[in-house]
């Protein structure tokens, strides 16, 4: 079956498949690395509680520098740098975990430590050369030099072969001389090593511009502006970086010369999937908050958590926050498993991880109401917090549509095979009777979940109805508008919906399905439960995404936009 | 110095709520707890650790430090983060919490104290979770060594170590020969209340308990930890303290409201009978 080659869960989902195994068992740590996450845990904690302030450092804008020395020397900057290279060489689920942990702690702190690990060094963790391991990794690892990625420009952000810093090489062909500037580049005011990614063609060449990733060192003339005032993240630096004449060896290119869209790309898959974690982190300190207000405030002779609409809410947050939290570790178990293609997974995470969040920093700033809106409590902060995971690393809408259209690949190579076969009946054949095969499976019976635990037999049925409806709209799609589907944001968009919810299904349904093995159905209660509100929710959204398709007012939508465009206002006063 | 440090984890005292009686009321139920070492324990590794360097480069280990816990596999989770945090060695002697009791404890810990010749053993000055505060007496009867226990302060000499212990009205201050017991309070913590003969009195601790470092954390993996059968260090398994039954408290009953003095007094006097 030729669509199977996919390495990918969901990519394989897209073709209407459910390669179950490769998310069940769900995934755990191993007993040793369970072991030493816990005392690793338990380390963090016992350092924040006696030496951070989150709300000081929101206040003034910095995280004190002896602050940062203590998280150096407790060891949070070399998380997954490999013990060869001096770091603590955590597993994907660990670093996880541990980001989870520090997200919870401090919004400022936990943005500083990914952009230098999860962002800053990882190219060089994915492409360096072992020279160039070992002429870096250490001092990462010691946090005694800190790492940023430098790929925003201000005419390319998510647009990244729109990139203008140029890299020219010297006649000589000793070193590359870097011209250009970069914008927000977080830990910008003080990082010692930047991945930069520059221009190696002239921006004339037309459509394929060809992108370098390289090491630069502060050192070779790495210029930064001033700290940004933001929303949130106030404690972390954000800065423009300048480029003037940097004079970069070429022993420190990193990757191949021209494949540092393929750095970029991999990198920022791993760091997405540590904005989950940070996110899952922030909502779970959330919900203690949550559950602690509810039992505390009291409105008409009663604590407000025995009100309906509470109860609504808090419920609603669980229900998703579990869901997040089982996407997260079961992408973080396939990265450790050595799927090397999880593109799709950690965009989702990061998609979903930044909207659970935004939904559970409301939902509780608005059970906390008057306090909640209040500079001396925590919600304010953490909302403000909050919102730049929505943001960096990709935007929402751009990863929806990355989401999407890398997801419709597989179907689409599949079709055009197809059409190719047609034309060469014979050569074809075995590809057609495959592609019959398969087609026929999902007309006449749909992929099954044959792992999932009997009690979850519902939740089972709706993930492989709309499997099948995943499937058939991806091919009808495809079909109907060919390549033109990569102007079709709207669908795209309700594609992107629907692989989000069947993403977050199945984790649940794995997850469960490990908890009720373990611990019978009344020890899983609280997960069982959980995953029965969440895909009832997941099944109204993927009902109306499949509706969606066929009957919607997108290109009124599109019009009306048009129309505004030229209006530049809101068209109307009463008065 | 060699110091020998006792551990023992205990159910985690900020959910002591979770602890569950059978309706039999012939155990606790340990199923499902989360364990934490005693505090008075990790009190005691502090002191230990203070009492082997120079307080100025914590990371240069002056003498041994030794940890010893009672337990089944899962109990070496307890020994691991004691070896993270500086701990030189440690040794399980494997079996169960309930088959043991202070008098058991005692004189394994003596047996062991035999083979290994620690110099001090420093231990907390009981369990939070039993409160018997037995085992360093007995210990200190059984090899007929001397003891300090509830020390606040613990200052070494040549020889011998200086311990105060607070008491009503005062602190009473003591000298002890070594080898001896030394069983720690709280106050073993406070930044002055421990100095080695290397660290200069001017030196100020951290309040609290070290953490460890992650980097130590993976470097404890590669420290010893030998398991020993409790029957190679007490042939005589037998206890002295049985527990009859275990019953929770009573759940608390509602308050009342008074609507004035009068009606206090009144049930105080007759009600609560305080009166």
């Amino acid at each position: 079956m030729p669509p199977m080659i996919e390495q990918s869960f969901m990519k394989a989902l897209f073709h209407g498949v459910i390669a179950e195994d490769m998310i069940f068992p769900y995934p755990e740590l191993p007993s040793d690395d369970r072991e030493n996450t816990a005392m690793i845990l338990d380390s963090v904690r016992r350092y924040f509680a006696a030496n951070v302030d989150a709300a000081k450092i929101d206040r003034e804008h910095a995280i004190p520098p002896e602050v940062m020395d203590g998280l150096k020397s407790l060891g949070l900057f070399g998380l997954q740098i490999p013990t060869d290279h001096d770091g603590i060489g955590l597993s994907a689920s660990a670093y996880a975990r541990v980001m989870q942990e520090v997200g919870g702690l401090d919004g400022s702190i936990a943005v500083t430590l990914g952009a230098h690990q999860s962002i800053g060094l990882k190219g060089i963790l994915l492409f360096g050369t072992p020279e160039q391991k070992r002429k870096y990794l250490p001092k990462l690892a010691t946090g005694e030099w800190t790492a940023a990625f430098a790929l925003t420009e201000p005419s390319a952000g998510s647009d990244a072969a729109a990139i203008k810093t140029r890299a020219e090489l010297s006649a000589d062909g000793s070193h590359y001389v870097l011209n250009g500037a970069k914008i927000w580049i977080t830990n910008g005011g003080f990082a010692d090593v930047f991945t930069v990614f520059a221009r190696t063609s002239s921006m004339e060449e037309g459509a394929k511009p060809k992108i370098t990733a390289f090491i630069v060192e502060r050192g070779m003339g790495v210029k930064n502006g001033p700290n940004e005032h933001k929303l949130g993240i106030r404690g972390s630096s954000t800065t423009e970086l300048f480029f003037d004449d940097v004079k970069v060896p070429k022993e420190n290119v990193l990757g191949e010369v021209g494949r540092g869209f393929k750095v970029a790309m991999e990198v920022l898959n791993s760091g997405r999937l540590g904005l989950a974690s940070g996110s899952l982190g922030m909502c779970e300190v959330l919900l203690k908050l949550a559950l602690e207000r509810v039992n505390e405030r009291r409105a008409f002779g009663r604590a407000i958590g025995e009100f309906g609409l509470i109860k609504d809410k808090v419920s609603a947050m669980l229900a998703q926050t579990y869901a997040l939290e089982s996407m997260t570790y079961l992408t973080a178990g396939i990265v450790d498993g050595k799927v090397s293609d999880y593109s799709l997974e950690s965009a989702i995470c990061k998609v979903f991880g930044s909207e659970t969040l935004w939904y559970v920093v409301n939902d509780t700033l608005q059970i906390a109401a008057g306090i909640g809106y209040m500079q001396d409590y925590p919600y304010e902060r953490m909302m403000r917090d909050a919102r730049i995971n929505l943001i960096f690393e990709g935007t929402n809408e751009i990863l929806r549509c990355f989401i999407a259209l890398s997801g419709m690949q597989g179907p689409g190579k599949a079709l055009s095979d197809v059409v190719k076969a047609m034309r060469e009946p014979i050569k074809g054949f075995g590809l057609l009777s495959d592609f019959a095969v398969r087609k026929a499976r999902s007309v006449l019976g749909r992929e099954r979940l044959t792992r999932a635990h009997p009690l979850l037999s519902r939740e089972a049925v709706i993930f492989e109805e709309f499997t099948g409806e995943l499937a058939s709209n991806t091919e009808l799609v495809l079909r109907k508008h060919g390549k033109e589907i990569a102007e079709m944001q709207f669908t795209q968009k309700r594609i992107a919906e629907m692989s989000i919810d069947l993403f977050a299904i199945a984790s649940c349904i794995a997850r469960t399905t490990r908890a009720i093995e373990r611990r019978g159905e009344e020890g899983a209660r609280r997960e069982i439960d959980l995953t029965s509100i969440f895909t009832t929710a997941a099944q109204k959204r993927l009902r109306q995404n499949v509706h969606d398709f066929s009957r919607n007012d997108d290109e009124l939508r599109k019009a009306v936009a048009s129309r505004a465009y030229t209006d530049r206002a809101y068209p109307f006063d009463i008065v | 110095m060699k110091i020998l440090v006792p551990l023992k984890r205990v159910a985690d005292p900020d959910n002591a709520n979770k602890v569950k009686i059978p309706a039999a009321g012939d155990k606790i139920e340990t199923t499902g707890l989360e364990w934490k070492p005693n505090p008075f324990d990790e009190y005691a590794l502090e002191a230990a650790l203070r009492l082997t360097e120079n307080g100025q480069t914590p990371k240069v280990r002056a003498g041994e430090v030794v940890v010893v816990t009672f337990g089944p596999k899962e109990t070496e989770q307890t020994l691991r983060a004691a070896l993270a945090t500086g701990a030189d060695r440690a040794i399980r002697i494997d079996t169960t919490d309930d088959k043991l009791d202070g008098d058991l404890v005692a004189r394994a810990l003596a047996a062991l104290i035999e083979k290994e010749k620690p110099d001090v053993v420093v231990m907390g000055k009981q369990a939070v979770d039993g409160d018997s505060n037995q085992v360093g007496q007995i210990l200190a009867e059984l090899l007929d060594w001397p003891m300090a226990t509830f020390a606040a302060t613990i200052k070494e000499e040549a020889g011998a170590l200086v311990v105060s212990r607070e008491v009503d009205g005062g602190v009473a201050t003591m000298r002890v020969k070594l080898p001896a017991i030394v069983t720690v309070d709280l106050r073993i913590v406070a930044p002055t209340s421990v100095y080695s003969t290397k660290t200069a009195a001017t030196f100020k601790y951290n309040d609290g308990v070290r953490f460890a470092a992650l980097p130590a954390i993976m470097a404890a993996k590669k420290k010893l930890l030998v398991e020993i059968k409790l029957a190679d260090l007490a042939a005589d398994q037998a206890l002295k303290v049985e527990y009859k039954a275990f019953q929770a408290p009573p759940a608390r009953k509602a308050g009342i409201k008074v609507k004035d003095v009068t009606e206090l007094v009144t049930r105080l006097k007759n009600e609560a009978k305080v009166l």
